[in-house]
């Protein structure tokens, strides 16, 4: 009995620790470490979501997405012909005829994208 | 308005802390940090580490814990969470330093440090210098980070009944040493713990 006494009065010295004198001091180095830390972090990710979306986008050019948008130029064109047809007066889908631009935006929005979606999966790893 | 957001953090629950941090929230964790720094330092330090060394293994220990505030569910106190990663840190560096080889010994004629007056009210700190290094580590993972004698077995890498047997010499030397009436004197000389 006087041993289980003793061996909570133990306990309770232990963990009633006195508070050291640079205990502030302490905690701030504590939360500039943390804080090293999460910038270096923040600064990886950020250099990985950027490298994942270049990839990416550059697998998506490389995998004939050009000729594709081109030939999606080329429909839009024929489509536009068939509309002016059936009503002459009609213009809407004039901006489809560009198909080049149409590349380079959706390609920059892809980077963009992809970047932005790796950089969430990385911050959620 | 910083300083409005720290008060709320004074005020706020260790497991409520725990749960802002756990959101990324590193003022929160340092809340924490503040309020039981003293005491994970205090722990290595009666495990036998040198105050600066303390310091080390106490603020690699902090890091280690917010990278894992999530697995902190709140069920015990964060004080024993996390000085149970600073024990078993301050165990891995005594390993891998291979400063851990002296504990294996089961000495039993261990020479015996001068015991003190049985009048002289003595701390703590003061009573655990008279114990071997074996027993301070051993005594202080069970009573100070509330590891069971198994787990401060498998922890130390020793058989279960060295860590027994370190544990009952250390407790056998630290009541002789302890005064009946210490836990009064001790509190009188804390800070503002």
């Amino acid at each position: 009995m006087a041993e289980v006494e003793f061996e909570r009065r133990l306990e309770r010295l232990f963990a009633d620790a006195p508070e050291l004198p640079d205990a502030a001091a302490f905690a701030s180095r504590v939360e500039r470490r943390l804080a090293t830390g999460w910038t270096a972090r923040r600064w990886l990710i950020g250099a990985a979501g950027v490298a994942g979306g270049v990839i990416g986008a550059s697998q998506l050019i490389m995998s004939n997405l050009f000729q594709r948008v081109e030939a999606a130029g080329d429909s839009a064109k024929a489509l536009q012909q068939g509309i002016s047809q059936l009503a002459p007066h009609e213009g809407w889908v004039s901006g489809f005829a560009d198909g080049g631009a149409v590349v380079w935006v959706a390609s920059a929005l892809a980077i963009v994208a992809m970047g932005f979606a790796l950089t969430r999966v990385i911050e959620e790893l | 308005m910083s300083g409005a957001t720290n008060f709320s953090f004074a005020n706020l629950h260790d497991v409520e802390l725990a749960t802002h941090a756990a959101a990324g929230e590193r003022r929160a964790f340092g809340e924490l940090v503040r309020r039981h720094g003293s005491a994970v330092r205090g722990l290595l330090r009666r495990m036998g580490a040198q105050a600066s060394e303390a310091d080390d293994v106490a603020q690699d220990a902090f890091l280690t814990a917010f990278e894992r505030i999530a697995e902190f569910r709140g069920e015990g106190a964060f004080a024993g969470w996390v000085k149970r990663i600073a024990a078993r840190a301050y165990l891995r560096r005594l390993h891998k330093e291979r400063r851990l080889g002296p504990l294996a010994e089961d000495v039993a004629d261990e020479p015996d440090a001068a015991a003190p007056d049985a009048d002289a009210a003595i701390d703590l700190d003061e009573a655990m210098k008279g114990l071997s290094a074996a027993e301070r580590v051993c005594v202080t993972m069970c009573f100070g980070a509330g590891l069971s004698h198994a787990e401060a077995a498998e922890a130390l890498n020793l058989p279960l009944g060295t860590v027994k047997s370190h544990v009952k010499r250390g407790l056998e030397k630290l009541r002789a040493r302890l005064a009946p009436g210490d836990d009064a004197s001790l509190a009188g000389r804390r800070g503002n713990g």
